[in-house]
């Protein structure tokens, strides 16, 4: 090979790889971050790292990268983040909560929507609608929901020798004598008690029960806060229509029920022992000493793990005052409104609402937001672990979507993340104080949230 | 010339690089290219983030919100003063600082003399035991505490129990959240901080070791007793070190908030004695998201700090004892 042509080929060699690294350069970054919801555990982890690689290998004109961080500090990270001006692109699955958390920060998807023509017709329109934020927009588009139902574990029914609870919702509960009693927050308080029992097997019915030494609990209302705990009392707010802070009467009523059910009747786990280790330092339907619980979902995949051998089973929510409640959980991905890419990070967003919205909903332990994709999903998840080989009542959680809590118990208030540290902190006085005078609590609780509301404003 | 002027010039004789040799100049080049990772880390790390923070204590800087951040003077300041958690924050950590911290001097000098003592057999296995639990993330050891102090299953009650005291469940020794005798928390904080006083200790033990023992043959001789030896001879002989201890003690309550994090995630409960001022200025900066705020707090905090720790180095030259120094 003479010496020019030997140049030449360099020379083209040296384009081609030019041209190569051009293109690879050109791809637009768009970052996802992981955390504020489901998507941190080590299973999860290494699915959503295949479906960017098959995402990033299906197109030559974005780099997706993932972002995981732990759900303890992703709030923080995410914070400091946005104020470096380092936020990342599109962030998810996120809950109610988790969003409301960051108020302003959302992309609204409006425009998008409209010039792309998404197609919104495979979604509950209502659904669609409970994204669509007042002054903020269209801020996501459904992705998973969690409906909530009671759990009910059956050998502590089996050994108290009671009937379960009904297996739909309208069914009455028929009791140990036959007799029908409707399904409410009353007959579960009287169930509950039968199952809460002490050191010596004796049940929180009977004169003789020792609270000081209970090594068994009837219900829980587990995972959540009081606003989360309340809304089986029926929906409410803590703040009024004119943004003015309040407990609502049905709230004030259940405040009652849940003071009464941990120091007088004793079936509620209280702060002595909510944290003990034989209540599964927290997890109390996993440990196996607690006989209800309501509950999301997404606890089924996530953290039944220990109940290998326990025969549990899905119940409907009871009523109060002839009203059901089964509060709702509901995922999205969202992008954020700082993103120098929102076409891309657009078409990220509908590549996981999508193509992978299937995929990542079985992953996360949600139903698919999807109508399509929703008469499938129970048999997927029923046959993986911890779930497989169980025959769970699944109708219950397809029911339990009508009686969805409407305002959300994790919807926003003024000045949400100072307001939720005022009536957690309250919270724990509730839990842990056997003396608390709950008339005068429930005043001084008002009078600290309309504080933190003034001062939004 | 005067006394003022002589060292004026004498000081810059030697500072002025004009003066200098080439060869003092290349000593001080080389001088200064090895130092530089620290001094540039130390502008980076910590003196721009400090001047920045005393910016941000003059601005409404909401973390999420950092282009709408305002110059407001000095309303942060004036908010400090009128905010009760604050006041609160602050007298929890002082009471808290002053149980516990010769609690943990104490115990961590009493611990070394016992590891120091030639009686003891064994010393080099209880030194690695007492050691040991220092090894283990705070984090970790606070969630193990957590349930060894869980008032219905946790070891301590259970182990009360066996004398006969009815001490679990609602009624019994609520170590960490009793609405009734809020002020046990601090006992089992303290009690908690026992767990790490592994370095401390160790430091303790290096100063003993250094304490000259013909100064006890001496002291035998002349008949003085164990607790005279201790008082006239080991204490004055170690104060430095006990003073050394001492300051980062001071500081380390001040900056108090592991344990009380781990244990009531900023609660404050029970009635309010966890509101350590760490908790309060976390959950302003990076809860709330009020990093100007945050910041004023932090430098309330570096104030506080800086001002006992003065005292300290004052209050040293009445009782630290310096070998071949004329405080001594």
């Amino acid at each position: 090979m003479s010496k020019r042509y030997y140049t030449l080929f360099l020379a083209v060699v040296l384009m081609m790889l030019m041209s190569i690294s051009t293109a690879a350069q050109e791809r637009t970054t768009i970052r996802w971050f992981v955390g504020l919801g489901a998507g941190t555990d080590a299973p999860q982890i290494e699915a959503q790292e295949a479906i960017v690689e098959e995402f990033n290998n299906s197109q030559d004109e974005i780099e997706l990268v993932l972002e995981i961080v732990d759900n303890d500090q992703a709030f923080g990270i995410l914070s400091t983040q946005i104020a470096a001006g380092n936020a990342p692109d599109i962030v998810g699955p996120v809950g109610v909560r988790g969003r409301s958390n960051f108020p302003g920060v959302w992309l609204d998807l409006t425009e998008l929507l409209e010039s792309t023509n998404y197609d919104l017709t495979d979604f509950d329109p209502d659904l669609v609608e409970f994204y669509n934020i007042e002054g903020e927009g269209q801020i996501g588009l459904p992705f998973a929901i969690f409906p909530s139902f009671l759990m009910y574990n059956e050998e502590l029914f089996d050994e108290a020798g009671i009937p379960y609870p009904p297996r739909n919702y309208g069914d009455p509960y028929v009791d140990w004598n036959g007799e029908e009693r409707e399904w409410n927050m009353e007959t579960l308080r009287e169930l509950a008690m039968i199952l809460t029992v002490d050191g010596e097997g004796t049940d929180a019915t009977m004169d003789e029960f020792n609270p000081d030494e209970i090594v068994q609990f009837g219900y829980g209302t587990q995972y959540t806060d009081i606003r989360g705990r309340l809304t089986l009392f029926g929906a409410g707010s803590f703040a009024d229509e004119d943004g003015n802070a309040q407990v609502p009467e049905h709230w004030q009523e259940g405040l009652d029920w849940y003071q009464k059910a941990m120091w007088e009747d004793w079936f509620y786990p209280n702060g002595v022992y909510g944290g003990a280790d034989f209540m599964g330092g927290g997890n109390w339907f996993e440990s196996g000493n607690m006989a209800m619980v309501t509950i999301h979902l997404w606890y089924l995949p996530c953290c039944t793990w220990g109940l290998e051998g326990v025969d549990y089973q899905l119940a409907p929510v009871p009523s109060y005052n002839g009203v059901t409640t089964a509060k709702m959980h509901g995922d999205t991905f969202s992008i954020m409104e700082s993103t120098d890419h929102p076409v891309e990070a657009f078409e990220v967003l509908t590549y996981l609402l999508g193509e992978k919205a299937n995929e990542l909903a079985t992953l996360y332990g949600g139903m698919p937001a999807r109508l399509s994709l929703q008469p499938d999903y129970f048999d997927t998840i029923g046959q993986n672990d911890p779930l497989a080989g169980r025959d769970l009542n699944w109708d219950i959680v397809v029911a339990g979507m009508a009686y969805a809590d409407n305002p959300s118990h994790e919807g926003p208030l003024p000045n949400l993340l100072e307001a939720e540290d005022v009536y957690n902190t309250w919270t724990g006085n509730l839990d842990n104080d056997p003396d608390f005078d709950l008339d005068a609590g429930i005043q001084e609780l008002i009078d600290a949230l309309q504080d933190v509301f003034d001062e939004a404003q | 010339m005067d006394m003022v002027s002589a060292f004026s010039e004498v000081r810059k004789e030697r500072f002025s690089w004009r003066n200098w040799s080439p060869a003092r100049r290349r000593e001080a080049l080389w001088g200064l290219g090895f130092i530089s990772p620290w001094l540039i880390g130390f502008l980076i790390f910590y003196l721009a983030p400090m001047i920045a923070s005393l910016v941000f204590s003059t601005m409404n800087f909401e973390l999420t919100k950092p282009d709408g951040a305002t110059f407001i003077g000095l309303q942060n300041w004036q908010r400090l003063l009128n905010d009760d958690t604050m006041w609160l924050a602050m007298s929890v950590t002082f009471v808290f600082a002053i149980i516990s911290l010769p609690i943990g001097m104490i115990s961590a000098f009493l611990l070394a003399v016992l590891l120091n003592s030639a009686n003891l057999m064994g010393r080099s296995l209880f030194r690695t035991l007492y050691y040991a639990p220092t090894m283990v993330p705070l984090i970790a050891s606070t969630l193990i505490w957590a349930q060894v102090l869980n008032p219905s299953d946790g070891w301590i009650n259970r182990f009360i129990e066996i004398f006969g005291f009815d001490v679990r469940g609602v009624d019994g020794l609520r170590w960490l959240n009793d609405p009734a005798h809020p002020n046990l928390v601090f006992i089992a904080y303290s009690f908690i901080g026992l767990w790490t006083i592994g370095n401390a200790m160790l430091i303790n033990l290096s100063a003993l070791q250094g304490v000259p023992s013909e100064l006890y043959d001496a002291a035998r001789v002349d008949g003085a007793s164990w607790l005279n030896r201790l008082w006239s001879i080991t204490i004055p002989m170690v104060s430095p070190v006990i003073f050394y201890n001492l300051v980062l003690s001071v500081i380390g309550l001040l900056q108090y908030f592991i344990v009380p994090w781990v244990l009531t995630g900023g609660s404050g409960d029970p009635e309010g004695r966890t509101m350590f001022y760490m908790i309060h200025f976390f959950k302003q900066g990076f809860i709330f998201n009020k990093l100007g705020y945050g910041a004023t707090l932090a430098w309330l905090m570096f104030a506080v700090a800086l001002v006992i720790t003065v005292m300290l180095f004052g209050s040293a030259r009445y009782w630290v004892h310096y070998a071949g120094d004329s405080r001594s």
